[in-house]
């Protein structure tokens, strides 16, 4: 694929707009790192040695506790497993992973009550919710979810707001009043009341969730690309497009969506933040993807019932904060690259 | 353009009959209506009175209410019905100003709403006119020291303000500045002892209860504008029509405030009728939070309770405003730019 000048230009001027490379680069970096988030954050071991033997038991079936000599035919527990190990002296050794735990499991202590603050000693580096879960480890997986689902969201929303919105502003007339109508009912459907109907009767997954959301959502955009597509319609270069006998399809999409790419722009990174608020919201309030999946908004949720643990309220602000500031910085970067014009600043 | 904006009035006619039709055949298909609440009320109770009994009646209790007890039920909450002829007649009842009553509370639906608008009115003026207040005249002041520290520094501000979403500020300044240092109140709108307090301190207390929340009613809507006023300001800028202005010798503030800001407000412009909804109807999630008592609490109460005469008052009023403020929203394009025609003419 051979890049036009044009875009390798505009790839530069984002590169060169440092806060918004930076915060892509490190953004990027995160969702990369959360794809393995395996290797980093997990209970099962990065890798075993027993009896000469090796195992790698983080990716591909469970190993049975009896493979090691345990008298349990179920998962092994790893972090026992290397306690034993270490007590038994030899040569068998386990490898963890940096967080020795995954978001489901519960940690229970037997002279406590969760949610128990950070401790480096529990390997809990940001403390344990109200059922013991490993903060961390509920950071990270929740992280690697909401990210997923508001990219997702973004691009299917799009897809139609776009379209729907240009072919609004461009036609006008009966065709965009028809709409009009359409979208006001469409966008004046309680969301919420939606989505409770659909969770009580069945719990919703990743998407069906979506499904729904795109469902109700994609009416955002619409407004305001109908906006910006009718103040570009009454603009000389449309008259002229069409003097020179081009198509309606020709000047949408050679003259006029290039010419709304700024706004466009400008509201994608409004989108992907967007997108993990709303599913942040929903967890909040109880009504997104089905517990025990590890979200943001169910521990936001356990933080505001427990003001005192605090490590809990912290962590997933400061977690959200630095998300969806790096998202923002990003989507500021890319409109500025993508804008056509150069701003002159007067002297 | 009269034409067009009376044309636009009486199209809110059959998009309010769509979404209310909607909504009102969804209210039909969710299960835990009021009749079911009811029953398992009644179930509850006799369960209480049947314990000492030790099931003496055990086919009757898992039935509490008799098959005609069900069928009255039914009728008086017109169940009974199809869907069409109960809208047909609640839609009368609306024509006429009834809104019918709460399900839940037995309390006229129209009270309940009335008793919450004044609150949902008062934060939302609040923060509207903070809001615009401060936007405009800081997306003017970044765009003309575009990339200066200025503008990088309100920037950092700006984007840390839009990052967090109102009502996770409001968790956070909750956990902080009411539950760890106790320098604001937890929540409600008003202290408990309100009624006794001379006029000055209700003023202060009122005041006090409403910081936290209205800081996080703010910053919902707050850098969205800016960076809207901001770039549409800056596009303006770099348009030859300014270019030219300065070179026929207007100084740059007055090509600024008498060109480019006028053509800048109009994308601002086409947010201002949202604003009549979010006025009115507030947000649930911030006044969930903060346990005040408001539209946006009322309309999610109402959900969770299955309590519809609510939700459909509720949506009455929102959708009328949401419609209203849309045209409000077309109003105000075209004061500000004459070049937009919505007639249909090509």
């Amino acid at each position: 694929m051979t890049l036009s000048p044009l875009t390798r230009k505009k790839l530069q001027r984002f590169k060169s707009i440092k806060r918004g490379y930076y915060a892509f680069i490190l953004f990027a970096t995160l969702i990369v790192i959360s794809l393995f988030a395996e290797i980093l954050v997990n209970s099962r071991a990065l890798a075993v040695h027993y009896q000469g033997r090796y195992f790698f038991p983080i990716y591909g079936a469970m190993i049975p506790g009896t493979t090691f000599g345990l008298d349990y035919p179920y998962e092994t527990n790893y972090r026992e497993l290397s306690r034993q190990f270490q007590i038994a002296g030899g040569a068998d050794w386990v490898w963890m992973p940096p967080v020795p735990f995954n978001p489901l499991e519960n940690d229970l202590q037997t002279d406590a009550y969760p949610p128990f603050p950070p401790s480096l000693k529990d390997r809990h580096f940001l403390g344990t919710d109200t059922s013991a879960r490993d903060i961390v480890a509920r950071l990270v997986y929740g992280f690697r979810i909401a990210i997923f689902f508001s990219l997702t969201l973004l691009v299917v929303n799009y897809l139609a707001g776009v379209t729907v919105g240009c072919a609004m502003g461009y036609w006008g007339g009966k065709f965009d009043l028809f709409f009009q109508r359409i979208i006001e009912i469409w966008s004046n459907i309680p969301f919420l009341y939606v989505i409770i109907i659909i969770s009580s009767i069945v719990a919703p997954n990743f998407f069906l969730l979506i499904l729904i959301m795109v469902f109700f959502g994609w009416t955002s955009l619409t407004w305001t690309l109908r906006t910006v597509t009718y103040k570009e319609r009454a603009r000389e270069y449309v008259l002229a497009a069409k003097a020179l006998g081009a198509s309606d399809f020709r000047i949408v999409f050679k003259h006029i969506i290039p010419n709304t790419v700024s706004v466009i722009v400008t509201y994608a990174p409004f989108s992907v933040s967007g997108g993990i608020v709303a599913l942040t919201s929903l967890d909040y309030l109880g009504f997104g993807l089905a517990p025990p999946t590890p979200s943001w908004g169910e521990l936001l949720q356990q933080g505001w019932d427990n003001m005192d643990a605090w490590w809990i309220v912290g962590s997933v602000i400061a977690a959200m904060v630095l998300t969806l500031i790096l998202v923002t910085f990003i989507g500021e970067a890319v409109r500025e690259a993508f804008d056509p014009k150069l701003h002159s600043t007067y002297e | 353009m009269t034409a067009y904006f009376i044309r636009r009035a009486l199209l809110i006619v059959p998009t309010f009959l769509g979404i209310t039709v909607l909504v009102f055949a969804i209210t039909r298909v969710v299960p835990g209506g009021p009749i079911e609440r009811m029953m398992l009320q009644a179930q509850q109770m006799q369960g209480r009175e049947g314990g000492k009994v030790s099931g003496a009646a055990g086919e009757s209790q898992r039935q509490p209410l008799s098959a005609d007890q069900i069928q009255l039920l039914r009728a008086y909450y017109g169940f009974d019905k199809p869907v069409l002829v109960s809208y047909g007649q609640w839609l009368l009842k609306v024509l006429s100003g009834d809104l019918g009553m709460s399900t839940r509370y037995y309390e006229p639906v129209w009270l309940m709403i009335c008793s919450r608008i004044p609150i949902s009115l008062y934060f939302g003026l609040f923060s509207m006119v903070m809001v615009y207040g401060v936007c405009i005249p800081l997306g003017i002041s970044k765009a003309v020291r575009h990339k200066s520290l200025y503008d990088n520094l309100t920037s950092a501000v700006v984007f840390t303000g839009y990052a967090i979403p109102g009502w996770v500020v409001g968790v956070l300044l909750l956990v902080l500045l009411a539950s760890h240092w106790e320098v604001f109140p937890l929540g409600g709108l008003v202290s408990d002892d309100f009624d006794e307090l001379p006029l000055i301190r209700k003023i202060a207390d009122l005041l006090w209860h409403t910081a936290l929340p209205l800081t996080a009613y703010m910053l919902g809507s707050f850098s969205v504008l800016t960076l809207l006023m901001k770039n549409s300001l800056m596009d303006n800028l770099s348009a030859d029509y300014v270019r030219t202005a300065i070179a026929k010798g207007l100084s740059f503030k007055q090509a600024v405030f008498r060109h480019a800001l006028r053509n800048s407000l109009i994308p601002v412009a086409t947010t201002f009728g949202d604003n009549l909804s979010i006025i009115l109807s507030g947000s649930f999630l911030i006044e969930k939070i903060f346990n005040i008592n408001g539209m946006g609490l009322l309309g999610y109460e109402s959900i969770i309770d299955r309590d519809y005469p609510v939700v459909m008052g509720i949506l009455v009023i929102s959708s009328l405003l949401f419609m209203i403020g849309n045209i409000l929203s077309d109003l105000c394009v075209a004061l500000v730019d004459p070049r937009v025609q919505f007639s249909s003419g090509r």
